[in-house]
């Protein structure tokens, strides 16, 4: 598959459909392609050609979309930076990445000493949408997430990784078509975004965003029964939030409701599945690391799921990715046994950005099926069934999903005891009255004032690792083998 | 119910659940003005406001919900 070839043939064939609603207003495919090609022609004229990694401040409008089409048809690769993230953090992540230009569609430049292009004020240039020729090993984006050691970590995505997922997307059969309005309700820093602008695309279907200022839930519900959307990709978070105006909700439009980044619970899932009659409920699940998501498991309307401690099954791998489950050795487990899930095939990343270190740990090789395989350690506990249904039963480190976004708890913690001067503290995840993961902290000390203490965090992290709830222990309770018991410390934020 | 203990109540209800009151309670008050007001705590402050006025948010009501005169009035309709 040739991706950027297919966004370009797409764009001229759906040339007089909507591609975009955004902020209460539609873009054609052809107003699509003026942007892109303006921004494309500045691009040509202001990077340099062995420039590989853009910078792209990550608004919701269609200046923003343009530019990662005109980044890919130039062959360069977005680097993601969210206005609202802490200043240290962006500027961590563009010098990891070597950035020099960015692409910024606000009204004035959000970082001054960068070269900034700014997209919303480009004179037209002629239409091109003819692709520069790229390899499977150029990179499409890295996206960067939370680290253990304070400092966030890069996933670089290919090409090559890209077009394996799609093909094996549309080897699913949640199908799309010109017909269809897709929502697409990520920040451009997740890569959940990425299927739900690019699927729509490569289609010639409409993508619905939510803009910045709203809340989010209710705006989700708003699109879907005042467009009657028929596609949809959203974080299960979404559900606990409607799931007390269930009885509001009717959208006999949906076709396609997936399910990603967080663990799916079965009995919320059966309670949506009457707010969307005739729609395909789908729960799919995947790292960064292997190209948006690379399991699927299709929710059967009227029989029996395959449930642990009632969350749905992630299913099977889709087409290009192969899974085994592993003890400790790396040693495969037998049947139904538990162990650490691990994904090869050609979505895998080529590595994180500029560190052997991690990638020594998490990437390993094995004799698999007749030949030597790469394989990545997920860090998530699994089981497989006798079908190879595959059951999530938790993680094997510190990493909590919030909102679906990757937590490294220690990532807190680094940061708090860096701002309290050798007061030991403890972040945990905890689940809230609603379902929803929080991020909990406990302090060693008698109680202190947190003011300086969260103005601190929230100039190094962004919002949602900022600690919800903060809470005082004179001294931790130890586990029987002497190590901080983090499960009595979370039971002090669910009581 | 007068504007005024409306808001009195709202006023209550943020400082039970943020911890603190360094807010005004101005008609142009948004959410992004006060500290702690963000997604996660949104659920919960809506929920006390319904259980404060025993009153029922309809899902299009929330979005309505743009600052504080509109969360009066949106309240004053209901009860």
């Amino acid at each position: 598959m040739n991706l950027t070839f297919e966004i370009q043939s797409s764009i001229f064939a759906n040339y007089s459909n909507n591609a975009f609603y955004i902020s209460n207003k539609y873009y054609t495919y052809k107003d699509f392609s003026q942007i892109i090609s303006n921004i494309r022609s500045t691009i040509k004229k202001s990077a340099k050609k062995t420039e590989c990694f853009v910078g792209l401040i990550t608004n919701d409008d269609i200046h923003t979309y343009a530019s990662i089409i005109a980044l890919w048809l130039e062959g360069k690769a977005y680097v993601p930076l969210n206005p609202e993230f802490p200043l240290d953090r962006n500027l961590s992540v563009i010098k990891q990445a070597n950035i020099v230009t960015i692409l910024d569609s606000s009204s004035e430049k959000t970082f001054s000493s960068f070269n900034s292009i700014m997209t919303k004020t480009l004179s037209d240039s002629e239409v091109d949408l003819t692709p520069v020729e790229i390899s499977d090993n150029d990179f499409a984006y890295i996206f960067f997430t939370s680290g253990t050691t304070g400092t966030p970590k890069g996933v670089p995505i290919t090409f090559g990784n890209l077009s394996g997922f799609i093909e094996a997307q549309w080897a699913l059969n949640y199908t799309i078509t010109e017909n269809d309005r897709c929502l697409q309700m990520f920040e451009l820093t997740f890569d959940l975004s990425v299927v739900s602008y690019l699927a729509p695309i490569l289609k010639g279907a409409c993508v619905y965003t939510i803009p910045k200022d709203e809340i989010k839930y209710s705006y989700i519900f708003e699109l879907m029964e005042d467009h009657e959307l028929t596609y949809s990709l959203m974080v299960p978070s979404i559900l606990h939030y409607l799931r007390p105006y269930f009885d509001e909700i009717n959208c006999p439009s949906m076709k396609f409701s997936l399910f990603c980044g967080e663990a799916l619970p079965l009995d919320v899932t059966e309670e949506w599945s009457k707010c969307i009659p005739n729609a395909t409920i789908a729960n799919v699940y995947g790292p960064t690391e292997c190209t948006i998501y690379c399991m699927d498991y299709t929710y059967k309307r009227n029989s029996e799921n395959k449930t642990h401690n009632g969350v749905l099954t992630i299913g099977k791998n889709m087409l290009n990715t192969s899974t085994i489950i592993v003890d400790d050795d790396n040693n495969e487990v037998e049947t139904g046994k538990e162990g650490e899930l691990c994904l090869s095939g050609v979505q895998l990343t080529p590595g994180y950005w500029k560190n052997e270190k991690k990638n020594k740990q998490v990437f390993f090789d094995k004799h698999h099926n007749g030949k030597n395989t790469r394989f990545y350690r997920t860090g998530d506990l699994c089981c497989a069934d006798k079908d190879g249904d595959v059951l999530y039963l938790g993680r094997v480190d510190f990493q909590a999903k919030i909102q679906g976004f990757r937590v490294e708890l220690s990532e807190i913690e680094f940061h708090v005891k860096a701002t309290l001067n050798k007061m030991n503290a403890v972040a945990v995840a905890f689940t809230n009255s609603i379902h929803n993961t929080e991020i909990g902290l406990v302090i060693e000390s008698k109680p202190i004032n947190t003011k300086e203490l969260l103005d601190n965090l929230n100039e190094k992290l962004p919002k949602y690792m900022i600690p919800t709830q903060i809470k005082f222990a004179d001294s931790f309770p130890l586990n029987s083998n002497g190590k901080t018991d983090r499960n009595k410390l979370t039971k002090l934020f669910t009581k | 119910m007068e504007t005024l203990t409306i808001k009195e109540t709202i006023s209550d209800v943020l400082e039970s659940i943020l911890e603190h009151n360094n807010f005004e309670m101005h008609d142009e008050l948004t959410a992004k003005d006060v500290d702690g007001w963000d997604s996660l705590s949104h659920m919960i402050i809506i929920t006390k406001i319904e259980e404060a006025f025993n009153i029922k948010f309809k899902l299009r009501d929330l979005n309505k919900l743009k600052n504080m005169g509109s969360l009066v009035s949106v309240i004053q309709n209901k009860i």
